[in-house]
């Protein structure tokens, strides 16, 4: 019996990882990222990640175009 | 402006243009920081930089609709001047939410050995800079930030800002009253017209007279 390949399946495939909404830059786990729904329309949840946040980076809501912060 | 006019933005303010006017939430300070310059409206003669009410009262709006989709439990408000720690107490009283009143002690949301330890969803800060260190802790553990800014506050680390007078008593009172009975009607505590069982002006510090 051969041995298959095995399948390559990329990570971020199988694995919805959280984008920053700032700067579209990926969001490891452990990262001081924070996460809450739009304050204004409250239908998405807007993702930031640390150095947006200490530059204090504007965001804006897809939806609503809502700017924060 | 015509009165018609005049009469029409009256109506979609939280409350009439008078009081926000008595209670100063549109003085600003001396200094102006970058990002605070879009909520400004203009520079008095002396210096002195007003904010926009147009713009304090659509920022109260939504600081209140995004704090009460929280559980009042979940909600910290952090108050260390002297002027603020009456009305976040009052407020804290009616909505049901967490005060933290007076200095911050460290460790408060990242320590859980101490005694005092809480896990808030998210944090209201009354100024800052006066509050850099609940800001910090926030900021480590991951929680938002919803701060009270004036002109000449820097915007690092907050998630949502309120552009506000947060020196004032009178300024600090009414901001306080209304972001309690905002958060109130958006959850039916009570109604849609329904004020809160106290006015603004008891929500106000009382300076000790000797």
């Amino acid at each position: 019996m051969s041995v298959g390949q095995p399948s390559q399946i990329s990570l971020y495939d199988t694995v919805e990882t959280p984008v920053c909404t700032s700067c579209g830059r990926i969001i490891h786990p452990g990262d001081r990222a924070t996460s809450f729904v739009c304050p204004n329309c409250g239908k998405i949840v807007i993702w930031r990640c640390a150095r947006c946040r200490s530059l204090g980076v504007k965001y804006k809501c897809p939806v609503c175009g809502f700017e924060g912060p | 402006m015509s009165d018609q006019e005049q009469a029409k933005a009256q109506e979609e303010f939280l409350v009439p243009l008078e009081t926000y006017r008595k209670a100063g939430v549109f003085l600003g300070t001396h200094i102006c920081t970058k990002y605070m310059e879009q909520f400004v409206y203009k520079i008095r003669p002396d210096g002195l930089y007003i904010l926009d009410i147009r713009k304090i009262d659509e920022r109260l709006r939504i600081a209140s609709k995004f704090l009460s989709n929280y559980n009042p439990e979940k909600i910290a408000v952090v108050a260390v001047r002297q002027y603020g720690q009456k009305p976040v107490k009052m407020m804290c009283e009616r909505v049901g939410c967490n005060p933290i009143t007076g200095r911050v002690i460290p460790g408060i949301f990242t320590n859980p050995k101490l005694e005092w330890y809480m896990e808030p969803d998210i944090v209201l800060v009354t100024d800052p800079r006066a509050e850099a260190q609940a800001i910090k802790e926030a900021f480590k553990v991951g929680i938002p930030i919803v701060a009270l800014t004036d002109t000449d506050n820097r915007i690092e680390n907050i998630d949502l800002i309120i552009p506000v007078n947060n020196k004032g008593r009178k300024s600090l009172a009414l901001v306080y009253w209304i972001l309690a009975r905002e958060i109130l009607r958006n959850r039916g505590i009570i109604g849609p017209d329904q004020d809160l069982d106290v006015t603004w002006e008891d929500f106000i510090v009382r300076p000790v007279r000797k």
